[in-house]
Order: C-alpha cells, then sequence, then structure tokens
C-alpha cells in the first residue's frame, strides 16, 4: 500500500516509514566499509569542528546535528558545530576555505554550492576544490496544493486552472536566481506553457502558511519539509518531480505519467573536506562519515525527514558524478536562461 | 473535556512529576540567567540544549523549551534596564526608557515594571493560547498574507518615526539610514548581492545584534567615559523601589494594547517578540499626551516593550502548535525537539498527543507566572551591579558586548560593525538624530523588503492592489494618516513659536 492510499484509510504514516525503512537498511547493508579503521598518526587528537553555513534549526542545520552525533557515536570524536549563515552559504563556505587543510575541519553544504559554481566558476567546485565525504540527503520536489482545495483537483486540471488565469495564479517558492527551485519551475512552465507568478519566500515556515492560508494557489517543496502538513491531511502533491514516481507516492503523478521531458533536480546535502588535506586522514573522514550514515540514530533521522524514498547516500565518487552532472546542467540551463554565465 | 479542565490535568501532570519539576525550574532559571546576559541569549542555551533534549522524554523536552522561550524574553530586559545592553532585539524598546531610568535612579523601578509586565503580558497571552489556539492560527494565516505584513511594517516606521530624535525630520532620516543600511546584502528576492564591496562576508547583510550592541552599549560607554574624562560623570543613584499598585492601574491603557499588539504580532509566521516589542512601544509613544517624555525614562515606555514582547511568547506557539510553523529562531529548534521524538509539530499533535499539548501549556503558563516571584528576587539581588565603579564596569560591558556580537555567527565582521556603530551612535546621538530609529529602520527593513517584494508578486506589480486588501488598505491608510499628522504638528509648532 502506498503512502497516499495509506494516509487515505488511516491518516498515520507508518506505512510510509516501514516503506523507507527497507530502502535505508538496503542502502547500508551494501555500503562494505569495514567496521572500525585505526585513526591515522593519531588523528583525530582532538575534536573536529564541522562549518554550517546556514542557521541551526533548518534542514542543513539539522543534518549536521544528526550527522555529527552518528559520528561521534561511531567514533568517539567530538564534532563542534560552527553556524555561519549567510549570503546563500557564501558566508560559510568562504570561512571553510580560510580554514587550514588539515582534516580537522570540515563543511556542511547543499546543492547551492553546485549551482553558485556553476552560475561562477571563481566559486569552489565542491567536485573538485572540496572532497565530499559523504552526501547523506537526496530528495526529489513536489508541487503541492490544498487538500481541501475546490478550483482543482490534480495536476492536469490544475495547469488547466492556471492557464485560465492569464498570469495571475500564484506559486510559492524559494525562488533565489539560478536557484534549483527557480530552473525546475523553468523546465515545467516551458514544457506545459503555463504562466504562474512565483513568489519569493526564503524561509519555510512562511511559505508553508502562504499556502495554508490560501495566499498563494500552489507550493514547490520537497516533500520532507512538509510531512506534517501531509500527515495532517492539509496539503497534498499534485506532481512528483521525478521521471518515476516512488512506491510512497505511487498514486501521483511523475514527470512521464504528465508528458514532461527533463532532467530533474535533486536536492542534496553531504560533507566535505579540503582538497590540501594529508590523504590518510582524508581517508579516516571519509570512512567515519560514509560509516556514520549507517548508524541507527542518523537512519532514524532520515527515515523522519521523508530521505530514503530514493537513495539518499553517495560515497566521494558518487557524490563527484552527482555534483559534476549538476553543475554541467546548471550551466546548461543558466546560458539558455540568458543568465550571465562566469 | 473543556479547556479547564484540560489546563488542570496538564497542570497535575507538570507537578507530580519531580523530573518534570527539575526541567521546569532549570528552564525558569537556565532561560532568565542566559537572556539576561548579553553575548549569550536564550538560543545559545537553546542550541546547547537541543542535541540532550533526546534523552528526554518528548513532552520534558518540548516544555523545556516552552520555558526558556517565556523567561528567557524577560531575562533580557534586565540588562537593557541596567547598562543598556538589550539582552535579545526584543528587548531594545525596553532600553528606550528603561536605561535612562536607571540614570534618574529610578532602576529598581524600571526592573520591577518589566518583572511584573512580562508575567502579566506572558500569562495573559498563555490563557488566550489555552482558549482558542486553532481559531486563532488559521484566521492570522489567512487574513495576513504579505501585503498586510508589509503594511504593517510602513506603519510602524511611521510611528517610530518620532521616536527618541529631536526634530521629525531627523526621526526619518534615522529610519532611513536604518533601511540603507537593511539593504546591504544579498536582496530577498532574486538573490543579487548589493553593497557588498567584494567582500563575501558582507553578503549576509550586516546582522542587528552587533548593530543594537554598538548602538546602544557601546555609544553609551563612550558617552559615560567622555563625561568621566570631561568631570561630569555621576554615578546613577540606587533605588530599589518597585513600581507601586496604583502606578500599574495608572497604565492599564497601556498594558492592555500591549497585550493586543504582542499577542498579535506573535502569531504572524516569521515576525514574533521583536516587532511584537517595538510596535508596542510605538503605540506607547503614538497615544502619549506627552511624547517628549519618551525616551528620557518614561516608566509606560519600559511598561510597553515587555508587555508586548512577552505577550508575543504564547501567541508565537499557536502557529507552531496549530499548523507547524515556526515563528522564530527558539520556535524552529521545538520543531527539531518534536522531530527527535519522531513527531511533527501541527494539527496532528492536538490529536496524537494532547496530554503533551496541555503539559507544555501548563509550563508555559506557570513559567510567565514564576517570573514575577524569581524576578522580584532577581531584582533585589542584580541591580546591585550598578554598585561597580565605572572605570570597571565599563571595560567589563565592552567585553560581554564584543563576545556578543562575535557569538551572533561567528564572524570578526560582527564585530567591526558594533564598535562602527558604536562610533557613530557616539556623533549621532549629539546630534539630535535617533539610534532607535535606526536600529528599527534595520529590523523593519529586512522585514519590509522581503514582504513588499512578496506582495507585489501576489500582486502583479500593480501596486493598486494593495487598495483590494481592506487590512493592508487600513494599514497604510494610518501610516499616512500618522506621518502627515506628525509632520503637521511639527510645522505647526514651529511656526507657532
Amino acid at each position: 500500500m502506498n503512502y497516499k492510499k495509506y494516509l487515505a484509510s488511516t491518516g498515520t504514516t507508518v506505512a510510509a516509514m516501514a516503506f523507507s525503512a527497507s530502502v535505508a537498511m538496503a542502502a547500508c547493508a551494501t555500503d562494505g566499509l569495514p567496521a572500525s579503521m585505526e585513526m591515522p598518526g593519531g588523528f583525530p587528537e582532538r575534536a573536529l569542528t564541522m562549518i554550517v553555513p546556514y542557521g541551526p534549526a533548518g534542514g542543513s542545520g539539522q543534518v549536521a546535528q544528526a550527522m555529527a552525533q552518528a559520528v561521534t557515536e561511531l567514533t568517539g570524536v567530538s564534532i563542534n558545530r560552527d553556524h555561519k549563515p549567510g549570503g546563500s552559504g557564501t558566508v560559510g563556505m568562504t570561512a571553510f576555505m580560510a580554514t587550514p587543510a588539515d582534516g580537522y575541519t570540515v563543511l556542511e553544504h547543499i546543492d547551492d554550492a553546485s549551482s553558485a559554481h556553476a552560475l561562477d566558476s571563481t566559486r569552489p567546485n565542491p567536485a573538485k576544490d572540496l572532497i565530499p565525504l559523504v552526501i547523506s540527503q537526496i530528495t526529489f520536489s513536489q508541487i503541492y496544493i490544498r487538500t481541501d482545495e475546490d478550483r482543482f483537483t490534480d495536476w492536469n486540471s490544475f495547469v488547466e486552472w492556471v492557464n485560465a488565469q492569464d498570469g495571475k495564479a500564484t506559486i510559492a517558492n524559494v525562488s533565489k536566481e539560478g536557484s534549483m527551485e527557480r530552473v525546475t519551475m523553468k523546465f515545467i512552465t516551458d514544457a506545459t506553457g503555463m504562466k504562474i507568478q512565483q513568489i519569493s519566500f526564503d524561509k519555510g515556515a512562511p511559505r508553508y502558511g502562504a499556502l495554508a492560508g490560501g495566499q498563494v494557489d500552489a507550493l514547490f517543496e520537497q516533500p520532507g519539509d512538509v510531512r506534517s502538513f501531509l500527515d495532517a491531511g492539509k496539503f497534498k502533491p499534485i506532481l512528483t518531480i521525478l521521471k518515476e514516481a516512488p512506491a510512497a507516492f505511487a498514486d501521483v503523478p511523475s514527470l512521464a505519467d504528465v508528458g514532461l521531458e527533463f532532467e530533474p533536480l535533486f536536492r542534496f546535502r553531504g560533507f566535505y573536506a579540503h582538497a590540501g588535506a594529508p590523504e590518510d586522514r582524508v581517508k579516516w573522514l571519509q570512512w567515519a562519515f560514509q560509516k556514520a550514515y549507517c548508524e541507527k540514530s542518523y537512519q532514524d533521522y532520515n527515515e523522519g525527514k521523508f530521505m530514503t524514498l530514493i537513495e539518499s547516500f553517495r560515497d566521494t565518487d558518487g557524490a563527484r558524478e552527482l555534483i559534476t552532472s549538476t553543475i554541467s546542467q546548471y550551466r546548461d540551463v543558466y546560458k539558455e536562461m540568458g543568465l550571465e554565465v562566469k | 473535556m473543556d479547556a479547564f479542565t484540560n489546563f488542570l490535568n496538564g497542570t497535575i501532570a507538570l507537578f507530580s512529576d519531580p523530573v518534570g519539576i527539575l526541567i521546569f525550574l532549570g528552564g525558569v532559571i537556565g532561560g532568565m540567567l542566559f537572556g539576561a546576559i548579553p553575548g549569550v541569549s536564550m538560543l545559545t542555551l537553546a542550541a546547547i540544549l537541543l542535541p540532550f533534549t533526546a534523552h528526554l522524554s518528548a513532552e520534558h523536552g518540548i516544555m523545556l523549551f516552552s520555558v526558556i522561550y517565556c523567561t528567557g524574553v524577560y531575562g533580557g530586559a534586565i540588562t537593557a534596564i541596567l547598562f543598556n545592553i538589550p539582552g535579545a532585539p526584543e528587548n531594545a524598546p525596553t532600553a528606550f526608557d528603561g536605561y535612562p531610568m536607571t540614570l534618574n535612579g529610578q532602576a529598581g523601578k524600571a526592573v520591577g515594571a518589566a518583572v511584573m509586565c512580562s508575567a502579566l503580558g506572558g500569562t495573559i497571552s498563555a490563557v488566550i493560547m489555552m482558549a482558542a489556539t486553532a481559531p486563532i492560527a488559521d484566521w492570522a494565516i489567512s487574513a495576513f498574507g504579505p501585503p498586510e505584513i508589509f503594511a504593517l511594517v510602513f506603519f510602524g516606521l511611521a510611528v517610530a518615526a518620532s521616536v527618541g530624535a529631536k526634530t521629525l525630520w531627523k526621526g526619518w532620516l534615522s529610519i532611513l539610514a536604518g533601511l540603507m543600511i537593511a539593504v546591504v546584502g544579498l536582496d530577498p528576492v532574486g538573490g543579487i548581492a548589493r553593497y557588498d564591496f567584494g567582500m563575501p562576508y558582507l553578503l549576509a547583510g550586516i546582522h542587528f545584534i552587533p548593530t543594537i550592541l554598538g548602538f546602544f552599549a557601546v555609544s553609551e560607554i563612550f558617552v559615560q567615559a567622555e563625561k568621566k574624562v570631561t568631570g561630569v560623570y555621576e554615578a546613577p543613584e540606587l533605588h530599589v523601589d518597585f513600581p507601586s499598585l496604583s502606578e500599574l492601574i495608572a497604565h492599564k491603557i497601556a498594558v492592555l494594547r500591549s497585550i493586543v499588539i504582542g499577542f498579535f504580532c506573535g502569531i504572524l509566521p516569521g515576525i514574533g517578540a521583536t516587532l511584537a516589542a517595538f510596535m508596542g512601544y510605538n503605540e506607547a509613544v503614538r497615544w502619549s499626551k506627552d511624547r517628549k517624555a519618551f525616551g528620557k525614562g518614561k516608566l509606560e515606555g519600559v511598561i510597553s516593550s515587555e508587555t508586548a514582547n512577552n505577550a508575543a511568547t504564547g501567541a508565537a506557539m499557536i502557529p507552531l502548535l496549530a499548523l507547524g510553523l515556526p515563528g522564530g529562531a527558539l520556535t524552529a529548534m521545538m520543531v527539531g525537539v518534536f522531530q527527535m521524538h519522531d513527531m511533527e509539530p501541527g494539527p496532528l499533535v492536538f490529536i496524537n498527543s494532547p496530554d503533551l499539548v496541555w503539559v507544555v501549556f501548563a509550563a508555559m503558563f506557570f513559567a510567565n507566572l514564576s517570573i514575577l516571584f524569581i524576578g522580584v528576587l532577581e531584582t533585589k539581588t542584580i541591580i546591585n551591579l550598578l554598585r561597580i565603579p565605572f572605570q570597571f564596569l565599563a571595560p567589563m560591558i565592552l567585553l560581554l558586548a564584543t563576545v556578543g556580537a562575535y557569538a551572533v555567527r561567528g564572524l570578526v565582521i560582527d564585530v567591526v560593525v558594533m564598535f562602527v556603530a558604536g562610533a557613530m551612535g557616539f556623533f549621532l546621538r549629539r546630534s539630535g538624530y535617533s539610534v532607535a530609529g535606526i536600529v528599527l529602520g534595520l529590523i523593519l527593513g529586512k522585514i519590509g523588503e522581503q514582504t513588499f517584494a512578496q506582495a507585489m508578486q501576489m500582486l502583479h506589480f500593480e501596486w493598486l492592489g494593495f487598495f483590494d486588501r481592506p487590512i493592508a488598505l487600513t494599514l497604510l491608510i494610518a501610516g499616512v494618516l500618522t506621518t502627515l499628522g506628525s509632520a503637521y504638528t511639527a510645522f505647526f509648532k514651529k511656526h507657532h513659536h
């Protein structure tokens, strides 16, 4: 039974939890990493520092806390989180690049670092200028409407209704220049011919409140961030921005189901070391962070955030591949959008 | 089961559990302490405690955070009044009149008023929260979108122009200076860099906490140091007289007004206690027959600000619990506590965990009441800090302010910003400009710019669309009338003289 049907019948999320747990366990069972690893030359002799370019309460702050806890549980090494929010992650990245490349400082960052490099190649390339230790959260986006909405009830009727509004329909979005959200919305509007006004909300609560309160007609978001609204039956997804719908959202049309043909972009969060850090220390960090992904506390956290509906794990090589393809995709779109790509 | 019975059950559950009582008391004292010490805040305490809440029950973890929220908002008033260092931005308006009261030898009265009004505002807010969480939350998010919030900000700025400056013209210039500072950094819509001068750290904008510390604490140290050097410094007289009951009753309208304003601001997601405190103070000035007395040590200023910011605490729990929408940083951390226990705040909490909700409600009610009792004891002791000679006190304040500025984001530039603001504040205050106006322009400017951009997008860039939204239109008209009224008064007085 899929998530939507289960919710309809019981109003709870147990089915989704069970489904996501099975995906997560499968990922960890095949990681092939040793159970323990000797600390190279005693490294680390003191606590690590994790620079987080966002505040402690948001998605990055929470994943940083969960991963730090899991690494500590696994290795006994403490991690101090140093939040440096601002400038869409620029401040944290700049601060990280200024720290010594000795392996003691790691960085948490999201896909914004990749899109920033795609737009401006003087910004660090996370696949080359940094060493990805692990990508521990990968998720997809969906379009949501209110469950009690009566002007439209599914994707097709939504598109029809939007087209009848002559550009007056609205969707709440992050919508910063070149963001994953804005680029994806360009894909969708180009393909459907929809004219829809995107309203920029940089914080989650006002964004979700805008849909719940009827200030906007739809919402662009990732499922983990609006899980409480889904559980409560307040929001419902009408489009999953993936080529094929995941089992938990089998009843929600995917891109292929509605005839949209573009490569979906993902929201991902991961952890990085300096490119110039000593090789043996980097190897230990890779082991610690990848292994920590499989710790129960981290898996529980990811499950609660709907981060196991698709494969959320990438090791260093997998992360580089994902980041490089993402950068390439963004760059092509930016050029097409007429943005100045440096 | 009615609300009162639920409340009784929550109270019994809270006080029949020894661990719960310990956590409750720890939260009350910790919130007051961290709120009162500049450089750290209730957010610091919450961030430290967040991982540990995984080891508490969901009930205890969420109750702890809600108690810290109530008492932390009050705690910052003490340093605002005694040393002109607001413990948090929501205590900044408290310093406008609280610190002059200290200089006038009325520190006890100011702190006493803060204690009583914080307790009163918070308790009444908690009662309203218990009575009608769900319908209020639904009303707030449907009635107040970006156009209405922008109009509210405009109205707030219009009122603030007449606060603290020698002339209306200087008041507006102060506000505009704050608005100018607010636009440094990435713009809230397109993410376009502005006024960063190639410095990545400026992309994050000028943070208001170092700015507040600079304009209030550092500039005050400079002012007092100059007096010391020129031999005109006088240590403030120390009195621990509390405000009398008749004095408080005389301000009943101000208290009621601030409760309404604070509660109203608190229920708007993303707005919260800071705007509540400024709006509460501004409205006190607007409705006063003696506007000129504000900023010089008027008890009503302290009462209005402290009532409003604590009234926002109960209100901020409404969108969090009813809808899962956190109104500020601390309530956002509470979402983290819920999630650590495999729960999500929102309508299902009332259905799935009613016991938890009512224990939290009861804890918030009693936390606000405890401000009264613990605050009275605290006041009689902490006020003695004023006995420390200036030459020792000033470096301590500067040190605390420096730590506070750096602790916000761990950026040295924030310390630089604080000292620059301190120097600017020193000269601007001499010239009759309002440092409060600058700070308000900075804080409200960020909210105002964002909501204006969102409103214009929603209205399809047709500004006349504001006229189709009655609440926004009313607030905009009120703002325009306030501006015209104060301009007329200023012009009339000038010619009359």
